[in-house]
């Protein structure tokens, strides 16, 4: 994870409005320069090795929008479909590198967002990977037995034996969180922040830049 | 005094069998206390009674009163009580929720609203305390299962809790994690914090603790020093006794001994040194673990290697295991035993090297044909649970391979204890009772393999007892038994042959004590000799010495 000087809050800010001009932008030319930029970003951060595995799966989304908007209207649309996933995905790859679920709660919380809420989307952040690991143990165990769930049909025909003690062993999991949780002070008023954020002048500029930038491209595109 | 009970009586909502029955104790600040008792004794109940979650999380029947650092914990909630008393929960996976280390040691703090300087302050001798000072940047769950455990410590030694409970702490804990963690015990009795410690392998612990109580059936039956209460008849109550005791006990002599330095100076007072050494090595023969090799190979591992993420987990392995061996493949967390486990039914395939089980070569042969002869029972239960009844998770894998076998099948409900337990839901069952389907099913399709994951991780005396008698069973039948596990004792009692894994590579192959004997090889794998083997050579060196 990459640090930022920039706190989530702004970034939040500026990757939604750099969506939102994303999703107004109709020519390919346009989409093809923001992603020229969002590129040389993702070079002077470094993130050039995340980038490219990240691209592996978004590429491939990319090619399947240009595909289906070619075959439904035409090869301009294609483009500018797949350009638009690709530069909105670039601008969250960004974002998402350079902050933590923690912090990334943290800001939520400070825009006023409940404490729960906040804590569930970083949690569930938190605990994906974990899923994934006893989902491996619970496909090994069923394999050891003879239950063919090696992919395919057979997965599918024997999902019970995959899908049954997962959601089991997930629903005793969240029983024994809500437990710790609870014992760690979960959910008590006037919680304070081991890095306490602050909006700095660089964050009021990131918002100012990306709102000056909107009304520009938004003069530009209508008028 | 920092805690104290008072005619404690609780029931779990729907269920009328109380977990505690009537508990007045008391313990007072800087003790070491240790809570010992079978599975079901009410130890996990008790813990959470003493945090508050017992009744405000859990509701249910409270009758009596549980007093912590003075506050009563039924008129004061959890989130006032979190900073007075701390637990360390029995999985350390479902109390790690942050993105990292830090982030886990700090939440609480954050949660008491402290501020950052104080924050910084705390987290910085916590840190040093727990031992997690180079791991502070991680993901929790990118950790071994020690470095885990002490994470989960040190996020609550930040709160600086007057009173400090752990639930199980050594339970997946091998051999060095669980010496650094009875050092961290020590430093943190040493500051003068209170500690229960609930276990039942008494021995990891006996040495450190001031007093022990025992519970059986949510009732306190036994309580004091720990020589007074093992002095005493608690044999019925399911604890696994430190091993110099019950070989002591074995012999006849009645001395409550826990090291090998009690052990020593007791057989020089009753100058029993010369006819204890005798029959200590007579046991070291003992007939019933001797093994005869058989021309029948089950497994035959040629220079293999298996690589994950860029990294070799195993280098070059070769290996043999005969027909109606029972093999023990210790090592520490890491070294490469549940990836070698793997290969024995296909689950991986070596990328070098020959594997055969019966004579196929596993890159060969599918998962679901060399799974018919080779049996998992994994260490959760859980990973594997799925059909409505007991009956028909035991006889999932004999239908897929339609080896049914009545007879048989009938006999592992009856070894297992399972019967009256037939038409249940397994996932209504204990602990336990999963513990023992999961067996009966890996046997009912008659494999001639076994491999038995942790079989005693978190399993009281009763199981050990049982698993014991079923071992043997399983020999005489032909059955290869290999257990891999991080409980040397009972690797020692049970295994003909130990083979040890270190970074990938079979470092030692060999009969138990020689194994032992080969001080490099176990220093390289983080093993421990067993308490009889360093009391066999204490007592062979005080022989030397005269």
């Amino acid at each position: 994870m990459k640090r930022s000087t920039f706190d989530p809050r702004s970034k939040l800010i500026v990757a939604s409005v750099a969506t939102v001009l994303l999703m107004i932008f109709n020519h390919w030319s346009s989409l093809a320069a923001s992603l020229g930029i969002l590129a040389v970003i993702v070079f002077f951060l470094h993130l050039g090795r995340p980038y490219l595995n990240f691209l592996k799966n978004l590429g491939f989304a990319g090619l399947t929008f240009f595909i289906i908007a070619y075959l439904a209207f035409d090869l301009i649309t294609g483009i500018v479909s797949g350009l638009r996933l690709l530069t909105i995905g670039t601008a969250f790859f960004l974002f998402f590198q350079t902050t933590s679920p923690g912090m990334l709660s943290n800001g939520l919380l400070k825009m006023g967002l409940p404490y729960p809420f906040a804590f569930v989307l970083s949690a569930s952040m938190q605990f994906v990977p974990v899923l994934i690991r006893r989902a491996r143990n619970i496909r090994d165990a069923q394999r050891a037995r003879g239950i063919p769930i090696e992919g395919g049909l057979g997965t599918l025909l024997h999902l019970p034996a995959l899908a049954g003690p997962l959601l089991i062993q997930a629903f005793t999991f969240a029983d024994e969180l809500a437990e710790a949780m609870e014992a760690r002070g979960f959910g008590i008023s006037g919680r304070s922040f081991h890095y306490e954020l602050r909006f700095t002048w660089m964050d009021w500029m990131a918002v100012a830049i990306s709102f000056t930038a909107f009304t520009i491209a938004l003069s530009i595109q209508f008028f | 005094m920092i805690l104290r009970f008072e005619g404690v009586s609780y029931s779990y909502p729907g269920v009328d069998t109380p977990a505690l029955d009537g508990l007045d104790l008391t313990v007072h600040p800087g003790e070491s206390v240790l809570v010992a008792g079978a599975s079901g004794s009410g130890k996990s109940t008790f813990c959470r009674a003493c945090i508050g979650l017992v009744p405000h999380f859990h509701h249910g029947r409270l009758a009596g009163r549980v007093l912590v650092d003075g506050l009563d914990t039924r008129q004061h909630p959890v989130c006032e009580l979190f900073r007075h008393a701390g637990l360390v929960f029995q999985n350390p996976d479902a109390q790690l929720f942050n993105q990292t280390v830090e982030a886990e040691l700090t939440y609480g703090l954050e949660s008491l609203g402290l501020a950052p300087s104080e924050i910084e302050k705390r987290l910085v001798w916590a840190s040093k305390l727990a031992e997690l000072d180079s791991l502070m940047g991680r993901p929790p769950h990118t950790l071994s299962g020690g470095e885990k455990q002490r994470v989960a410590l040190g996020a609550i030694l930040t709160l600086r809790p007057r009173l400090l409970l752990l639930d199980e702490p050594f339970t997946h804990l091998d051999p060095e994690g669980t010496e650094a963690l009875r050092r961290i015990l020590r430093t943190m009795k040493s500051e003068g914090i209170t500690l229960i410690i609930v276990e039942h392998r008494l021995h990891e612990i006996i040495d450190d603790v001031d007093r022990i109580i025992v519970l059986h059936q949510g009732k306190i039956v036994a309580e004091g020093s720990p020589h007074q209460v093992l002095a005493g008849e608690i044999s019925t109550y399911g604890l696994n006794l430190p091993p110099l005791l019950r070989l002591f006990r074995a012999f006849g002599l009645n001395r409550t001994v826990f090291n090998v330095d009690e052990a020593i100076e007791e057989l020089k007072t009753q100058n029993l040194l010369g006819p204890f050494s005798i029959r200590l090595s007579e046991q070291m023969t003992n007939p019933s673990k001797a093994f005869t090799a058989t021309p029948h190979p089950i497994v035959e591992a040629e220079d293999i290697w298996f690589n994950y993420e860029g990294l070799s987990v195993l280098r070059g392995v070769h290996l043999t295991l005969q027909k109606g061996e029972c093999v023990a493949l210790l090592g520490r967390n890491g070294a490469g035993k549940t990836t070698l486990i793997k290969h024995f039914n296909g689950l991986l395939k070596p990328h070098r090297g020959l594997l055969r089980i019966l004579g196929r070569d596993t890159r060969r042969t599918p998962v679901s044909e060399l799974s018919r002869h080779v049996g998992f029972v994994w260490q959760n239960p859980n990973d594997q649970l799925f059909r409505p009844t007991v009956r028909e998770e035991v006889l999932t894998s004999p239908k897929i391979f339609r080896s049914y076998d009545p007879v048989w099948c009938d006999e592992l409900f009856n070894r297992f204890g399972l019967l009256p337990l037939l038409d249940r839901s397994p996932f209504s069952l204990s602990e336990g009772q999963k513990k023992r389907v999961s067996f009966a099913a890996a046997l009912a399709a008659k494999p001639d393999l076994i491999v038995l994951d942790e079989p005693t991780a978190g399993q009281d005396e009763l199981f050990r007892r049982e698993l014991t008698g079923f071992i043997s069973q399983l020999q005489k039948k032909g059955c290869t038994v290999v257990l891999v596990t991080h409980d040397l004792e009972f690797a020692a009692e049970h295994a003909n042959r130990w083979l040890v894994l270190s970074e990938g590579q079979m470092i030692a192959d060999g009969p138990p004590d020689g194994v032992m004997a080969d001080s490099t090889a176990m220093i390289k794998a983080g093993l421990r000799p067993t308490q009889r083997f360093r009391l066999t050579q204490a007592i062979k060196h005080l022989g030397e010495e005269n």
